[in-house]
């Protein structure tokens, strides 16, 4: 156990502590996803729908149930001196409402927001005592370097040893078809040479982005070869996974940068950004992964439950100095791609998506649930005549063709399915455009279940 | 059944973007009509008997006068004109300071429900009605709104604020000195009421408020409701001073200038109070 740690755990459970007694709460919230699970919409959104409740608009019903109608006002904290750029809800919110709207880009770098909730005091006297404010810290940032924790408990060559494995089976194979080659020619005694890194960086960067964009494969690592943020693809990424027979120079230069890499993760990512949470909410694209197939589907299940095994288990001194999340929430997102009457079955198919993750987060004390929600409503429900029979669906306005358009997503399993149920083949849900909004965000954006899942993660410590 | 998407007829325009009417479904409840009190319709119609009947008589009175002698009549018109002038002035002014204390509450829902156009305009008709002398915040039209009311804040309302305290701590001087030299705790009671009314209508005053009577009263009415949020925030800072100024041992040291420290923080408090209350933007 790092000392300075200990001692930086220590002050900061004291400071919560007196923030406390004098009814100034700080409660940081993880809003963590892997790539694509809508993290950046959903902060949006969450932005947008407390700052408007705050206003008296009624966007979050379970919400102010939840805490008996004591929000007063919600505040956007003024930004101090702050090294990391402030997430900016205006402008993604002014976006999505332009016309023609634009859902926010692939995010590159952190970014933060706190916002302030001033609560009328729970006790009988409530009216007459000052209000209590309660800071939430929030945190945007690039999905894929989730990914990255992981590999903090492991080392080079453990690490290259599961990639390889992995990379050798399924749809990888093809994907990584070149690299593989590429590895398996290489001598095992290989200098040290950078032409020879940075060829193997190519190769494996360009399956992992086939992984991703083509099969719907989450579990890539390392983070920053598909998303090297704003700074761009130093030598510091000229790495590579290298078979054990791998000996030479080649191999030590490969396992320096990925010991370098690390160390640069988690000094810029892991140690300022993603430490001491109290809540948490895992964002999960169930119906993408159900709709990439089988193995896309297990693969983001085993993405989930390595992410949560650093995230949301904390140690023994971690528990005991409150710095683990009490309350972790998993939410499969984009619930309105499906019909409402297939919202349940979403929430109990993230329920089991979720396993290994939610064993991680019960292990270390927290409490955990599921929910389906849509950050923002983009359809609305329809029936769709398929074959002379009619089925529960969707209806949305296409983002691109600007053409109205009746979906129906197939049917969506309570349970991981069976294997009958792949054959239906890969399906894309097409991108829709978000409903008519306000581009101040006077009422809010409309949602569905955003104020379930906030009543549930933070309605105790309002 | 597999997955399918079911494409609509190319419309000849653009499809419009859905519409679920969310601002109008989550539109905040309007608070219901507040409706004339009994007393106060009682009030209103005893003031309108009075002032009818009144003019009536007057009207008659001038009449009679008239049909004695013209001069007399003459007389009689100008005296009950200028009575009755300066009762409609007095009104007149009772509704306006009244009527201003309106423009407090215009400017804060315009702030809360996040109109800006509406907080825009009334801003400016706030800051027109400021005393002269009072530094204006510049060019609030064409600014983002947030950096408009941030601006107010700092170029009006935060030295507001302070010359409210600094009227508060004057304040609280004297009532300090006046509660520890009065002969009586009956005394005491009218002299602090005095100066607390005294000081909420200067705290007024610098929020271009200029309340009479009718606004006063009012404007007692929310500062009593504000005193409870601002007093709660002291109500520590407070609790240690009655604890050590009102202990045997300071009523011996001090006699009755523990009750007059007591007495001379409320009315630092009375001011914060009266300032909130004045106050067109929340406190930031």
């Amino acid at each position: 156990m790092d000392p300075f740690a200990l001692i930086r755990g220590v002050l900061d459970t004291t400071e919560g502590a007196a923030r406390a007694l004098v009814g100034r709460e700080r409660l940081r919230l993880a809003v963590t996803g892997l790539s694509r699970a809508g993290k950046t919409v959903f902060l949006t959104s969450l932005i947008a729908n407390l700052l408007a409740a705050g206003r008296g608009a009624r966007t979050l019903p379970a919400l102010d149930a939840a805490v008996g109608g004591r929000i007063r006002r919600v505040t956007i904290i003024p930004a101090g001196t702050e090294t990391i750029p402030r997430f900016d809800p205006e402008a993604h919110l002014g976006a999505l409402a332009a016309n023609p709207p634009h859902w926010p880009e692939r995010t590159e770098d952190f970014s933060t927001l706190s916002i302030a909730i001033d609560v009328e005091r729970r006790t009988s006297l409530g009216g007459l005592l000052p209000e209590r404010r309660v800071t939430l810290d929030l945190l945007d940032y690039p999905g894929e370097w989730l990914l990255d924790l992981p590999m903090l408990r492991q080392d080079y060559a453990a690490w290259s040893a599961a990639t390889l494995i992995r990379l050798r089976q399924g749809v990888r194979a093809t994907a990584a078809r070149e690299f593989l080659a590429f590895i398996d020619s290489l001598p095992a005694d290989a200098a040290a040479e950078d032409a020879l890194a940075k060829r193997g960086y190519a190769l494996y960067r360009d399956a992992l982005r086939d992984c991703r964009d083509n099969h719907g494969l989450r579990f890539l690592q390392p983070g920053r070869f598909l998303n090297p943020g704003p700074r761009g693809e130093a030598p510091l990424l000229w790495f590579f996974p290298l078979p054990a027979t791998a000996q030479g120079g080649l191999a030590a230069l490969c396992a320096r940068r990925y010991g370098a890499y690390l160390d640069d993760q988690r000094s810029n990512f892991l140690d300022p950004c993603f430490t001491r949470f109290h809540r948490q909410v895992v964002l999960v694209d169930v119906l993408g992964a159900l709709h990439a197939g089988q193995e896309a589907f297990e693969d983001t299940a085993e993405a989930l439950a390595a992410v949560a095994s650093v995230v949301s288990g904390g140690n023994w001194l971690e528990r005991m100095l409150g710095a683990a999340p009490t309350r972790v929430a998993f939410a499969a997102t984009k619930a309105d791609h499906v019909p409402s009457r297939a919202r349940d079955s979403l929430a109990a198919l993230v329920e089991h998506i979720a396993t290994g993750a939610r064993g991680r987060a019960e292990a270390s004390g927290a409490a955990t649930s599921f929910h389906a929600l849509a950050a923002i409503r983009c359809t609305e429900d329809a029936v769709a005549t398929l074959e002379g029979q009619n089925f529960a669906a969707i209806r949305g306005i296409l983002l691109n063709e600007g053409r109205g358009a009746t979906i129906y997503p197939g049917e969506v399993p309570m349970k991981p399915p069976e294997p009958a149920f792949w054959q239906s083949g890969f399906f894309r849900m097409p991108e829709f455009q978000p409903p008519r909004l306000d581009p101040a965000g006077t009422a809010g954006v409309p949602h569905l279940g955003m104020d379930g899942l906030l009543a549930w993660l933070l309605g105790d410590a309002l | 059944m597999k997955p399918r998407v079911i494409l609509e007829e190319e419309p000849v325009a653009p499809a419009q973007r859905l519409d679920f009417g969310w601002d109008i479904a989550v539109a905040a409840a309007v608070p219901p009509d507040r409706r004339w009190s009994s007393l106060g319709l009682a009030g209103v119609g005893l003031s309108v008997l009075l002032l009818g009947f009144s003019l009536i008589g007057a009207g008659n009175f001038v009449a009679a006068q008239f049909a004695q002698a013209v001069w007399l009549g003459w007389v009689t018109l100008t005296v009950a004109v200028a009575g009755f002038g300066l009762v409609f002035a007095g009104i007149g002014r009772e509704v306006r300071g009244y009527l201003a204390l309106g423009t407090v509450d215009t400017v804060r829902a315009a702030h809360a429900r996040g109109d800006v156009v509406a907080l825009r305009g009334a801003l400016q008709d706030w800051q027109a009605r400021l005393p002269e002398g009072r530094t204006r915040a510049q060019g609030i039209a064409e600014m983002p709104i947030d950096a408009a009311c941030a601006l107010v804040e700092a170029t009006s309302l935060a030295p507001i604020s302070r010359d409210a305290e600094a009227l508060g701590r004057a304040a609280a001087m004297q009532a300090f000195a006046m509660t520890a030299v009065s002969p009586s705790p009956a005394l005491d009671v009218l002299v602090f009421s005095w100066r607390g009314v005294r000081l909420v209508r200067q705290v007024a005053a610098l929020h271009g408020l200029r309340p009479g009577v009718v606004g006063t009263l009012s404007l007692l009415r929310r500062v009593a409701m504000d005193a409870a949020t601002v007093a709660a925030t002291d109500v520590a800072v407070d609790a240690v001073l009655r604890g050590v100024l009102s202990s045997r041992f300071a009523e011996h040291v001090a006699g009755e200038t523990a009750a007059g420290a007591v007495a001379a923080r409320r009315m630092i408090l009375l001011a914060r109070a009266a300032d909130e209350a004045c106050r067109v933007l929340p406190r930031r």
